[in-house]
């Protein structure tokens, strides 16, 4: 079977699949569908490189037109290689109550996704590097070793952690908070287990947040999830032992499908030793409606909330987001946000505004 | 309103779950609160000012340490106010090593200030994802940097001094023999106390224990309290002998020659396990031990210490072998870094051999780990570089034959 061939009955296979117009990337796109992540991401926990049905799906399913543009784009450079990328930019303007508005537009990353696969269904290696505008910084990169169906695995390098929900913004209190982003892979390995309904990983790795080792304490991440075609729920555990303090933290997270809206949430409970008050309890969580207006049209309503120490009252903060998502054709995606950030009226950062236009070409 | 018709959509549980949330999720007033968020009874807001009390509760607190506080904190940054001292004074960016985080008097080439103003080479502008720290509030932490970058100026501490750190770990096994060894403490100390009497290194003799009375006692090149950070001293280990053996190291707050914080009181030095040191009482050595378990010069030692874990890593010489660089000169395994290297000329420099065998300074491998090729960067590329030390023992495997 050729490659225009293994495409064609991919194409064949979504236009059976359950009909859901859905918007592209983010864990909400795979409650819509009812797909685990590892359907579309090659990394089961999500984000990053698309596997060939997440490209195809991307272009035949998402934007509100389709150009015809012959064969679809996989991502396949044939058996033993893979490619993929992310181009992100735009215009953000922020205004702190009493200080002036600062916007900037930029070209804000390139990203470039290359899987190596020596021995095809077994061994992959896999680099996910950040090439420009202004730096160029290597964010994973490690080698998978797995059973032919992918139902169990190991990869050792520099990954990202898995927790939670792996959503885009990486300024969400359930990332920022936690520690656990796209700007903070770590070193170790990762052992995972997909089968049925079911996914997990365990992962240990140095607990330095991309920094070198610096003692011999490490960081366990657990995250498992049950996900079926209409909900899924899950949960996360993550300790990290170091030798300033330690850090545990546990979550659960679900997704829900009423109708054309795909719902998130999240619930984070982080509890610090080694502060300089000593023990600290903090809250962080997220909870996000995902409408489908009409095809390449989608409108993502979030509320999050964070309360940064349970033993201190009034100090809580909460951000309000409201963000228009379009494609209007394949490998383009138009992001218009606004955000309201509430907290205490001492720190005028914590009572901003945010609006920002994205322009986001993924392939 | 036709409450029945909405009860059938299946999204409105959702809804009034999410409203009910909402509701009760509200921001707090911020009563009887800082400007981090903090009870004033622990403080209370302090007036911007070019100190680093004031750099810490209206920077490093309100903006950088949601993130950079607890153990996930970013590359280990820890900014809350018992470690942004320690962490930045002195300290080499992690990002980007040819940088000081904190350079005492000069703030344009401090890290710290170029992630506040958005101009470093690596990374996002700092807070991440937030707003910019105004310029006018930057301009007191430069102006702090250019005053010298000192520690809070409050009286004296109280209590005894402690160690909050050490490079290498405790207990740690290191490939190489350290530099040097730094130790933090909790407050300044007083220079004078930091000498080679308080500060000591010794070696276990061979056999990896110590008190059996075949020690060495190493002696250092120097030992002082940093110039640019009155909480780190600094053991200056250059020249010394790099000898594979279990090292015991002494910071000593007992006996006739102890460290003293700058209130005069002597080190709190008994480890027990982890940092702080301590047992909340004046007096009492450090002592841990560390090990070094040094790169031979075999291809064996070269490959487990250098190229496996530097340069045979996915997406660089990592294989298969072929014409294609990087990946092409596949330094993956003893085999086929042999078979990559040995009398095999370079591809950006065919006369030159990779690894010329008995002849070091003509083999192209030297050239790049050095810098000196005409052709390309040097390796790693992008850096951290090797030390000269893990070069030499390159040169001393080439020179002595290149075995495999």
């Amino acid at each position: 079977m050729n490659r225009r061939e293994v495409v064609l009955r991919l194409v064949v296979l979504l236009s059976f699949a359950a009909v859901s117009q859905s918007s592209f990337a983010e864990p909400y796109f795979a409650v819509q569908k009812g797909l685990k992540c590892s359907m579309c991401h090659t990394s089961p926990s999500g984000g990053g490189k698309r596997t060939v049905y997440g490209n195809v799906y991307a272009q035949a399913e998402v934007s509100e037109r389709t150009l015809d543009l012959g064969d679809f784009w996989t991502g396949e450079l044939g058996k033993y290689f893979a490619v993929g990328g992310d181009i992100r930019g735009g215009w953000n303007q922020i205004d702190v109550p009493g200080q002036p508005k600062t916007s900037e537009t930029d070209l804000e990353e390139f990203l470039a996704y290359i899987e190596i696969r020596p021995f095809p269904r077994y061994l992959r290696i896999y680099v996910d590097a950040k090439l420009g505008p202004e730096d160029r910084v290597v964010r994973e990169q490690y080698v998978r070793l797995s059973t032919a169906d992918d139902g169990l695995y190991v990869k050792g390098g520099e990954f990202f952690l898995p927790y939670g929900l792996r959503i885009q913004d990486d300024d969400a209190f359930i990332r920022r908070v936690t520690g656990i982003n796209f700007n903070t892979p770590d070193t170790g390995w990762e052992l995972g287990y997909e089968h049925d309904k079911w996914s997990a990983q365990l992962a240990v790795t140095r607990g330095t947040a991309g920094g070198p080792e610096v003692d011999s304490g490490k960081q366990y991440s657990l995250r498992v999830s049950h996900v079926t075609p209409k909900w899924r729920v899950g949960g996360s555990f993550n300790f990290n032992d170091t030798k300033f303090g330690d850090r545990q933290m546990q979550n659960i997270f679900g997704g829900l499908r009423t109708g054309r809206v795909a719902w998130l949430a999240e619930l984070d409970y982080i509890i610090d030793d080694g502060t300089p008050t000593g023990r600290r309890e903090s809250w962080a969580s997220l909870v996000e409606a995902n409408i489908t207006l009409k095809l390449g049209h989608n409108l993502k309503l979030t509320f999050e909330y964070f309360d940064p120490d349970g033993d201190v009252s009034e100090d809580e903060q909460n951000r309000f987001s409201v963000v228009w998502e379009y494609f209007p054709i394949q490998f383009i995606q138009i992001r218009l946000g606004y955000r309201k950030y509430n907290g205490i009226p001492q720190n005028p950062a914590q009572k901003r505004e945010q609006l920002f236009l994205e322009l986001h070409l993924p392939f | 309103m036709d409450c029945s018709r909405n009860v059938r959509r299946p999204g409105f549980p959702v809804i009034l779950l999410l409203c009910s949330v909402i509701v009760g999720c509200t921001a707090g007033s911020g009563e009887g609160l800082d400007i981090s968020g903090r009870p004033l009874s622990e403080g209370g807001d302090v007036p911007l000012a070019p100190t680093l009390a004031s750099i810490q509760a209206n920077v490093f607190n309100p903006s950088c340490i949601v993130c950079h506080g607890g153990a996930n904190a970013p590359q280990g940054l820890r900014l809350d106010v018992a470690n942004s001292f320690t962490n930045l004074v002195g300290v080499a960016s992690r990002q980007d090593s040819s940088f000081l985080r904190v350079m005492p008097g000069n703030p344009d080439l401090s890290y710290v200030i170029q992630k506040l103003e958005g101009t470093a080479s690596v990374g996002e502008q700092m807070p991440l994802g937030g707003p910019p720290v105004p310029q006018a509030t930057i301009n007191f932490v430069r102006q702090w940097i250019t005053d010298g970058a000192l520690p809070d100026s409050g009286g004296p501490p109280n209590g005894p001094p402690v160690v909050v750190s050490l490079i290498p770990d405790p207990d740690s096994v290191v490939g190489s023999f350290p530099s040097d060894i730094t130790a933090g403490f909790d407050q300044d100390i007083d220079a004078s106390t930091i000498n080679d009497m308080t500060f000591t290194l010794i070696r276990s003799g061979g056999d990896g224990t110590f008190g059996d009375g075949n020690e060495e006692v190493i002696t250092p090149a120097s030992v002082a309290l940093s110039g640019m950070n009155p909480r780190l001293a600094v053991m200056d280990l250059t020249g010394v002998s790099t000898i594979e053996d279990r090292y015991q190291i002494t910071l000593h707050g007992s006996g006739p020659n102890i460290i003293l914080g700058i209130n005069g009181v002597a080190l709190d030095g008994q480890y027990p396990g982890s940092f702080p040191s301590g047992d909340g009482t004046e007096g009492g050595d450090f002592v841990v031990e560390f090990e070094v378990q040094g790169i031979q010069p075999s291809l064996a030692s070269i490959q487990n210490n250098i190229f496996t874990p530097t340069c045979s890593v996915a997406g660089c010489h990592s294989g298969p072998p072929g014409p294609n660089l990087p990946a092409g000169m596949d330094l993956s395994s003893v085999n086929a870094s042999f078979s990559s290297l040995v009398n095999i000329a370079s591809f950006q420099e065919p006369t030159i051999l990779r690894v010329a065998v008995a002849d070091a300074d003509n083999s192209y491998l030297i050239h790049k780990l050095e810098g000196t090729s005409a052709q390309g960067s040097r390796m790693p590329e992008g850096g951290p570089f090797l030390d000269q030390a893990m070069i030499d023992v390159i040169r001393l495997w080439i020179d002595t034959g290149a075995p495999q």
